[in-house]
């Protein structure tokens, strides 16, 4: 078994959700407004994450290092063109972070 | 290509059986990417844990593991040490595990100086029992045995680690996983006893009733007690009050190493050397 992983062809952030215990710590740790929980009721805790903006993906990394259970997986820059951090991506990721680190259902994005 | 923790797992126990956003999964793949750093083989480290949350660190990975009992981490590794000098044996505790009831083992794997690199994980509670106060737990906190509010002193981990005598201590947290993996690999290139204490998060335990619910509330409150090394000299000790410095906090590449020592030991008794005495030793009693 090779250390690396190979990312899945246009993807640049997916996720093990047999493994993911929705915490929300990479919702959290994500500055482009790319993740989001979603209601999943056959969750412990009622909520799955979801990757609702691949397109605004910067490739920090910083979900897959804060992640605390081996389930989610950036790709590298060779494998994926990552988009700039922009005002609009910014904007969506506060009000993730106000809204429970979900969504908000009426959310218009900014331009 | 992201990094494939899975070849260091044992990947039929996944999903852990710590809590959503427990801090122990984030020092488990710190720790796993240190190793591949530093390039040890799978067959060559050994992962010694004790009780407690911290104890299932050993489960998870694919080394050789031992999960012991009740804080004797030390103890148990010591003996594998002596017993494989050419092996590397990573110890890893909880704060109740290796400072409440194996605080001795903890001093004198200090003392001693062998070569192993401890990681205590210090979430500041009991996690597993539900919430007892621990030797880290704030003053003031609430606790399940001391509802009306914590009145014991806290311990400091690493200052405790440097009075014993361990020749690298250092500390850092779960809120920056890339500053940990590089202490981690520093202190297992270091020959001689590495003691982390690495501060993770119970928003489970702690958290409930200490008005951190969450993970990232958690969290927050850990970066709000810790500051870097630098940072911390340049402050006054007014300001230093309450708060830990992270990074290396010593390291002493000159004292010798136990097993080193257990050498000379062998060739006296192989007739090799004469007996060891007083004028051996720099620093005399």
């Amino acid at each position: 078994m090779s250390t690396l992983m190979t990312a899945p062809a246009n993807t640049p952030v997916w996720v093990d959700t047999a493994r993911c215990k929705a915490c929300d710590i990479c919702v959290d740790a994500c500055p482009a407004g790319v993740l989001s929980m979603q209601p999943e009721p056959t969750s412990t805790l009622g909520a799955m994450i979801s990757v609702i903006a691949p397109d605004a993906c910067i490739g920090c990394n910083e979900c897959e290092l804060s992640c605390p259970d081996f389930a989610i997986y950036v790709a590298t820059k060779k494998e994926f063109k990552f988009a700039k951090l922009t005002d609009s991506s910014k904007a969506r990721q506060e009000a993730i972070a106000e809204n429970g680190y979900r969504l908000p259902e009426d959310y218009k994005e900014a331009n | 290509m992201a990094f494939n923790y899975d070849n260091y797992l044992r990947v039929n126990k996944m999903p852990t059986l710590w809590c959503w956003g427990c801090g122990d999964g984030i020092i488990l793949k710190s720790f796993i990417r240190a190793v591949e750093k530093i390039g040890w083989k799978k067959d060559d480290v050994c992962i010694v844990s004790g009780i407690g949350c911290s104890g299932r660190f050993s489960s998870y990975v694919d080394f050789n593991t031992v999960h012991t009992t009740h804080g004797r981490t030390i103890a148990f590794a010591t003996g594998i040490k002596l017993a494989n000098p050419d092996k590397h044996v990573v110890c890893v505790a909880g704060d109740g595990d290796g400072l409440a009831i194996g605080g001795n083992h903890t001093i004198h794997g200090c003392r001693r100086n062998i070569d192993m690199t401890m990681i205590l994980i210090n979430n500041f509670i009991y996690g597993l029992t539900n919430s007892q106060t621990s030797p880290t737990t704030p003053q003031g906190m609430w606790t399940v045995s001391q509802k009306a509010g914590n009145i014991d002193p806290t311990f400091d981990a690493c200052e405790l680690a440097i009075a014993a005598g361990a020749s690298f201590v250092g500390r850092e947290t779960v809120n920056s996983p890339k500053k940990m993996e590089k202490l981690m690999l520093q202190a297992m290139e270091h020959k001689g006893f590495s003691f982390l204490d690495i501060q993770s998060n119970c928003h489970i335990n702690l958290g409930r009733k200490n008005k951190m619910q969450s993970a990232m509330q958690n969290l927050d409150w850990i970066d709000s007690i810790t500051v870097s090394k630098k940072k911390y000299d340049a402050m006054s000790p007014e300001e230093q009050l309450n708060l830990f410095p992270t990074g290396i906090l010593k390291q002493d590449t000159e004292v010798r190493e136990y097993c080193d020592m257990y050498d000379d030991i062998k060739k006296v008794h192989q007739g090799k050397r004469a007996k060891i005495t007083q004028d051996d030793f720099a620093k005399k009693i």
